[in-house]
């Protein structure tokens, strides 16, 4: 059964003449995790926030468990948790007040919502800011106030915009386990905005990528990878400050000072590697096959 | 998956959604206090020096004016400024995405703020009798005469909130709207110094409604309209402009 059904949807902002949401058709399946990519101003966030019916869209439309949006004053909230980018929704309550009047307000008695908030609280990690305003914590203790907040009492679709903005490693990696978490043990249907193509590749199971307001690509990253896959990921590490002096073949990109990256053909690695082997400023390499995010640039490097 | 989703009933979340608005006031709630206290008070004492003590109608509708001023347009000029604010951090946002009444957000806002209102209204009166030398002779109806005076206005409130998007235009509006429905009607100047026309016109505003009610349930004063009508009045306008606001305005983003 299709959760959000959203046909030749348009969305363009008073005073401007580009849609940010140029006639978006999509499907979202009952219990998946579907995830939304694109660069900045792709149009991702305008199509969450008219998803979540916080946003009128300029054509189009959507529907939710196959009720437009809007049809009853109730019925879009009662089946979503959102989760925005940004903001201090409720910065004068603590994490723990938050999360259970978030859980009663969503339908729990006052005894479960009460268990529902320590769950979370232990779950996120946020036993010890349970007493401490929203608005005093660290970014990344915010986020994740948020994604607890979010997924109180369990609604059963979550749009979720950047949930690991502003989270260390560890906390991302918490991220992603709950979410693959939810979505398997509850079989929550997950949205999610998100620019960690590489982590979330681990817990996407359908994907759509997004550019200048159009949906330019939508399937299974396997399949969506196909294509490339007759490429494999080359990264080779520098010394810092040590120019990359590369055997002759595809132009490589810095992704980070001293980290190089390109994708090479299948055939033609075994020759570049043995070549590499004798370039002694390499200081480490690793070969894999095409991931998410070379899809993802990959279709960013394409015309419109 | 689609199952129906149990939603809490209004009084619940009415309960839940005053507790949240009321803890915005957690550390500000003594400057808010005194604020609202200072203003009616200052204003009763100043336009009180203008009035001839031998004129106590004129006083009456000095002091009852000056508390409809606090209850009925403090409250509505919060709850706008208030609203303009929860759209600009995203509050709004996560209300609209949990599964409340909109009506039931406006009434629990309001409610925090009567709360503040309370003290206000209770030292202006107690202050101003002395001040003016009036006597008061509070009915048992001034306990239904406040909370309906204090929230009637707030659908009002949330839809300037909500249709005006900067806080700084919101608080314009609202002291141009108060301005305006105070000055045009019998609140505090008395109905044989208006012009014939104000009078008439009178009857469209909620203050008239409140600043009648005040004065019967406050001093005891007769008014040429009878306490059901101004409570009548002012749940009328309640309960329309909370369905306009709660039920037919889009609070869509555009």
């Amino acid at each position: 059964m299709a959760v959000y059904d959203v046909v030749d949807l348009t969305k363009i902002y008073p005073r401007q003449t580009t849609p940010a949401n140029d006639r978006l058709t999509l499907s979202v399946a009952e219990g998946e995790i579907f995830g939304l990519l694109g660069d900045n101003g792709a149009g991702k966030t305008t199509l969450i926030r008219q998803m979540a019916n916080l946003l009128a869209p300029t054509s189009g439309t959507i529907r939710l468990f196959g009720q437009p949006l809007g049809a009853a004053p109730l019925y879009v909230p009662g089946h979503i948790g959102y989760m925005p980018q940004d903001g201090l929704a409720l910065n004068n309550l603590t994490v723990g007040e938050t999360l259970y009047f978030t859980a009663h307000l969503r339908g729990l008695d006052r005894r479960d919502a009460r268990a529902e908030r320590d769950r979370l609280l232990d779950r996120l990690d946020l036993g010890t800011a349970r007493d401490r305003l929203i608005v005093r914590l660290s970014g990344g203790q915010r986020r994740l106030a948020m994604l607890a907040t979010t997924i109180a009492a369990s609604p059963p679709v979550l749009l979720l915009d950047e949930p690991t903005n502003d989270l260390d490693p560890l906390h991302r990696r918490l991220v992603w386990d709950l979410v693959r978490e939810i979505n398997r043990e509850q079989g929550l249907t997950i949205i999610l905005v998100t620019h960690n193509v590489i982590e979330a590749e681990r817990v996407i199971q359908r994907v759509g990528i997004m550019r200048g307001g159009r949906l330019i690509a939508v399937g299974r990253p396997g399949a969506l990878k196909a294509g490339l896959n007759r490429q494999l990921r080359l990264e080779i590490v520098f010394a810092p400050g040590s120019p990359p002096a590369l055997p002759p073949g595809p132009a490589p990109r810095e992704v980070v000072p001293g980290r190089w990256q390109f994708l090479i053909e299948r055939e033609a690695a075994p020759a570049y590697l043995a070549a590499l082997n004798g370039n002694e400023s390499v200081e480490d390499f690793s070969l894999s096959t095409a991931t998410l995010e070379d899809l993802f640039l990959a279709l960013a490097e394409q015309p419109v | 998956m689609n199952a129906r989703r149990r939603t809490q009933s209004f009084p619940v979340q009415l309960w839940d959604l005053t507790l949240i608005q009321l803890a915005n006031w957690r550390w500000s709630w003594r400057g808010m206090l005194l604020t609202s206290v200072i203003a009616p008070l200052l204003s009763t004492a100043a336009l009180g020096t203008f009035a001839a003590r031998d004129d106590p109608d004129t006083l009456a509708y000095i002091l009852t004016g000056n508390v409809v001023f606090a209850l009925l347009f403090g409250t509505f000029d919060k709850v706008a400024t208030h609203f303009a604010y929860m759209r600009l951090v995203g509050r709004l946002d996560f209300f609209a995405t949990l599964p409340v009444y909109r009506a039931a957000l406006i009434l629990a806002t309001v409610t925090a703020f009567l709360v503040l209102a309370l003290p206000a209204v209770a030292v202006t009166l107690l202050a101003g009798q002395a001040m003016l030398g009036l006597t008061l002779a509070p009915s048992p109806w001034l306990l239904v005469a406040v909370p309906l005076i204090g929230v009637s206005l707030c659908g009002l409130g949330a839809l300037v909130g909500i249709l005006v998007r900067s806080p700084e235009e919101v608080g314009s509006l609202s002291s141009l709207i108060t301005f305006v429905l105070l000055g045009f009607g019998p609140v505090i100047i008395p109905p044989d110094r208006l012009p014939d026309i104000i009078e008439t016109l009178s009857v469209l505003s909620p203050a008239t409604y409140a600043a009648s009610a005040l004065r019967q349930t406050v001093l005891d004063m007769p008014d040429r309209i009878p306490l059901a009508v101004d409570f009548l009045a002012l749940a009328g306008f309640l309960a329309g402009s909370l369905w306009v606001v709660g039920r037919r305005m889009d609070w869509r983003s555009t």
